[in-house]
């Protein structure tokens, strides 16, 4: 199952494309998959303590653009946006 | 009336004579216009544009709610409403958001402007990212936003 994650944001800062591709072997709750962004990036940016901070601090938006909990279950591809704290306007 | 839009800087412009059009064309005797710009100083770095980024359904879909809002809450009925943010980088004095309102009364439409703007600051997905005169930049820390449904 491939899950688009559609960075805003601060987490634009985790990858130089407007998303990251994860690869997840079977359907995944938002906490869980919430584990999989900061293995991610504690593989890829060692040590960077903020990045994982914006993950922690984050909600996730489904590709209905509702703004969904922690046991929200995605079970097939899809796209899923970081919504990390907000400051605008 | 309820106007909104998120205006992509690269292909678009955000204009007051827009919101004033809008406004005109309610029947309101009461009208407030609300320019937020970039400024000079914040937390004591000299800055010099801003990059607004923005989750653009979301953010819409923030204004419509907090639109319907007013009437419910505020008890404000008979109104217009003019929301345009922008996204994408703005430079020191430009315009960043413009929210219009016209009312029949004038302490309706303050009370009208000041809950909107406050609102969107809470819960519109939108992000800044400022830049420095000394050519730095970053992400502004900003509040996380609420879980609201499953």
């Amino acid at each position: 199952m491939k899950i688009k994650l559609e960075l805003f944001g601060a987490s634009r800062d985790f990858s130089n494309k407007e998303f990251l591709e994860f690869d997840i072997k079977q359907k995944i709750e938002i906490k869980d998959f919430r584990k999989e962004i900061i293995y991610y990036l504690e593989k890829n940016f060692k040590g960077n303590d903020s990045f994982v901070k914006i993950v922690k601090n984050s909600v996730f938006c489904s590709e209905d653009n509702n703004i969904v909990n922690d046991n929200f279950k995605i079970i097939k591809d899809q796209k899923i946006s970081i919504i990390p704290p907000i400051g605008g306007g | 009336m309820l106007h909104i839009k998120i205006i992509d800087i690269e292909k678009d412009k955000i204009k007051t004579s827009v919101a004033e059009t809008f406004i005109k064309s309610s029947s309101y005797g009461a009208s407030i216009i609300f320019n937020g710009t970039v400024r000079n100083i914040n937390e004591n770095k000299e800055v010099v544009g801003i990059t607004y980024d923005s989750h653009d359904e979301l953010v819409l879909k923030s204004f419509e709610e907090i639109y319907k809002e007013t009437a419910e809450k505020l008890k404000i009925i008979d109104k217009a409403v003019f929301i345009e943010h922008i996204k994408g980088y703005v430079g020191l004095g430009e315009t960043s958001i413009i929210i219009a309102v016209a009312c029949k009364h004038r302490d309706e439409a303050y009370v009208l402007s000041r809950y909107i703007i406050e609102e969107i600051k809470k819960r519109s997905p939108i992000w800044k990212k400022e830049h420095y005169k000394d050519e730095q930049s970053e992400w502004l820390k900003g509040n996380p936003i609420k879980n609201e449904k499953k």
